[in-house]
């Protein structure tokens, strides 16, 4: 009976390898996952449609918002990876790694004259975006003659009265608190560390607790928040508020306090086309041409070098990586995260029922 | 030996959906099981920190308090609605029928985040109450969870007027309209024929419907404030950190309970059966 399978799975093997490489034979193709919507339809027109022109590598994008771990990990444990390449975010990219869920870069073929900064390289992944998560408020809605400049003003519900909102998750929020409470940034994971500092950052997180009408659970549903007026003043991330002022919403963007993310591209463990995709990794990565483009309609920009170059200051100056906008943010620290993140998890629960 | 053969050429038809919910079903529930004890060697350990950490406790006591108003509501509101649609003539039945199907053709999703729109600060409800002096600011009703309750009712209800409406289209009006000459009341003539009739009916409705809720996540998680949490909303959560094993023993526990709840339920359903022999 198993001798009988194992032929079975024998033959449908080799009649798999031979079928794939008649289609490799006839067009190559990588599978990429990453997110659905705008950022889809971007990656689409200015990287993927060019770079299956000019290699004729075809690029398939696979939409993978909600529980893209998960579904790697099924996949790798199946012995089945049907992507050959993903976005990996800055809180997936230490699970990832911790579980051996990707598979290393080989810089001489993404990167082979160094040309992007160490912080981009990185052993399973390289940065392709930075993006910031911070405070985003309505500026119709703040009383007259003042401005939220900080989370300190967010804490004051006095001078600035209305609703909040605030992710679900104690990643960033824990932060947040503890900014408002007077830790300077650079020392903000030092303290977050200690039991005295998580005590004090939930402290600080009881005060405006009854302030907050939502912990939203999605980045789509952050835009809601503010664009319904269920909140006035609330976390989001950057790349959605341009949106949101196209829309006629009247938002600012709060730069001061704000959390910088690094987001990666990687190659799942097992992927089936690796050299392919690690030469689209380097197109992604290290062109700043595309990137400038791609820049201009998303304000997620990567470490291509002279990607700066012949951008105007509108479009500049609307970037987490914009000097005077990156000087006053606090780099988000994605190790400490996965290190503490069960049992800060459990208590934000605990908390958030109380 | 005889008897087999003819029992197996009367069952082969139920083969087919049995092999499929052995293969899909019972075998990955299994697999669930054995994940929440075996992570990778034999393990307490994740139901040791259901049972003490407070979180998980409350959250399922929470889930189960839902659920169970849920059910009722569902079925309060449900049980006449479908007594009535079952005693239309066949067509404008069917036309009811088909109204309450077409709801459940929009996903949960759909159907919670229209509420949204219903109880927002700037929404349908807030407006009319303003618009009508009732209040003078928009009051908070998105974020609580009364809208998780109204939204949960609102999505499984169609499912509770189905299932009893099977039961009950069964029950001849002959007997409703003897009850009546016979000098019943229509109270009377509902609850002392109607009802018992159509009570196993509406138990299975409710059952299934306390059952769902029981899972519900999309709903609690769009429509609650913080804490608007439900035991499905901690599976997904731990899914997502690819805690595969505290998230197998949550859902285990969460199956569990659902189980002793339903076998409860039949239990306190035989005792009144029993009683209400006696006094008849």
């Amino acid at each position: 009976m198993i001798h009988r399978r194992k032929l079975l799975s024998a033959a449908g093997l080799t009649w798999l390898a031979t079928t794939s490489k008649l289609i490799h034979a006839q067009q190559r193709k990588i599978v990429v996952s990453g997110s659905g919507g705008v950022v889809a339809d971007a990656n689409k027109a200015i990287y993927y449609e060019p770079y299956t022109k000019a290699t004729g590598v075809a690029v398939e994008h696979v939409a993978s918002e909600q529980q893209r771990m998960a579904q790697l990990e099924a996949m790798v444990r199946a012995g089945r990876t049907t992507w050959d390449a993903m976005e990996i975010s800055a809180s997936d990219y230490p699970l990832g790694m911790k579980k051996g869920l990707f598979e290393k870069i080989d810089y001489a073929k993404v990167d082979p004259k160094n040309t992007l900064p160490a912080m981009a390289r990185q052993p399973y992944g390289v940065a392709v975006a930075a993006y910031s998560e911070l405070l985003v408020v309505r500026k119709d809605k703040m009383p007259a003659g003042k401005v939220i400049k900080s989370w300190a003003d967010f804490w004051d519900v006095k001078t600035f009265p209305g609703p909040r909102s605030l992710s679900a998750r104690p990643q960033s929020n824990l932060e947040f608190a503890l900014i408002s409470d007077g830790v300077s940034a650079s020392k903000v994971y030092e303290v977050l560390s200690t039991k005295e500092g998580q005590d004090r950052a939930f402290r600080k997180l009881d005060l405006i607790k009854p302030h907050v009408a939502k912990f939203w659970k999605s980045g789509a549903e952050s835009v809601q928040l503010l664009s319904s007026g269920e909140a006035v003043f609330g976390t989001t991330f950057n790349g959605r508020v341009g949106a949101m002022q196209k829309a006629g919403t009247p938002v600012e963007i709060v730069w001061n306090g704000g959390a910088l993310h690094l987001s990666y591209i990687g190659i799942p463990k097992g992927a089936g086309n690796i050299a392919d995709a690690l030469d689209f990794i380097r197109y992604r990565t290290t062109d700043p041409v595309p990137m400038r483009e791609y820049t201009a309609k998303l304000p997620y920009p990567g470490f291509a070098p002279g990607l700066a170059d012949g951008m105007t200051v509108a479009v500049a100056s609307q970037l987490p990586t914009y000097p005077a906008n990156t000087i006053v943010q606090f780099a988000a620290d994605a190790v400490f995260w996965s290190d503490n993140l069960d049992k800060l998890q459990e208590r934000w629960n605990e908390w958030m029922l109380k | 030996m005889m008897k087999s053969f003819a029992d197996w050429r009367e069952t082969w038809l139920v083969w087919p959906a049995l092999l499929l919910l052995a293969l899909f079903f019972i075998w990955p529930t299994l697999d669930v099981a054995r994940a929440s004890f075996f992570d990778p060697d034999f393990t307490l350990e994740h139901f040791e920190r259901i049972f003490t950490r407070s979180v998980y406790v409350t959250v399922l006591l929470r889930t189960l308090l839902v659920a169970l108003e849920v059910a009722v509501l569902c079925t309060l509101i449900g049980f006449p609605a479908a007594w009535i649609i079952s005693r239309q003539p066949r067509k404008r039945q069917m036309m009811l029928l088909f109204a309450l199907f077409l709801t459940m053709w929009m996903s949960v999703l759909i159907r919670s985040f229209a509420w949204v729109v219903v109880f927002g600060r700037e929404g349908f409800v807030n407006g009319l109450l303003l618009a009508l002096g009732l209040v003078s600011e928009p009051q908070q009703m998105l974020y609580t969870s009364s809208a998780v309750l109204v939204a949960m009712v609102q999505v499984l209800l169609p499912i509770q007027i189905i299932t009893c409406m099977g039961a009950m289209t069964e029950i001849d009006s002959a007997l409703v309209r003897a009850a009546r000459v016979l000098g019943a009341s229509p109270v009377q003539a509902f609850s002392r024929v109607v009802l018992p009739l159509s009570m196993d009916g509406l138990l299975t409705a409710f059952s299934i419907v306390f059952m769902m809720a029981m899972g519900f996540f999309i709903t609690p998680a769009l429509l609650g404030g913080r804490t608007d949490m439900l035991l499905a909303n901690l599976i997904e959560q731990q899914v997502g950190q690819l805690k595969w094993g505290f998230a197998a023993a949550l859902a285990l526990v969460l199956l569990v309970t659902t189980l002793l709840a339903l076998a409860l339920g039949r239990g306190l359903q035989g005792i009144a059966r029993l009683l209400s022999r006696r006094t008849a």
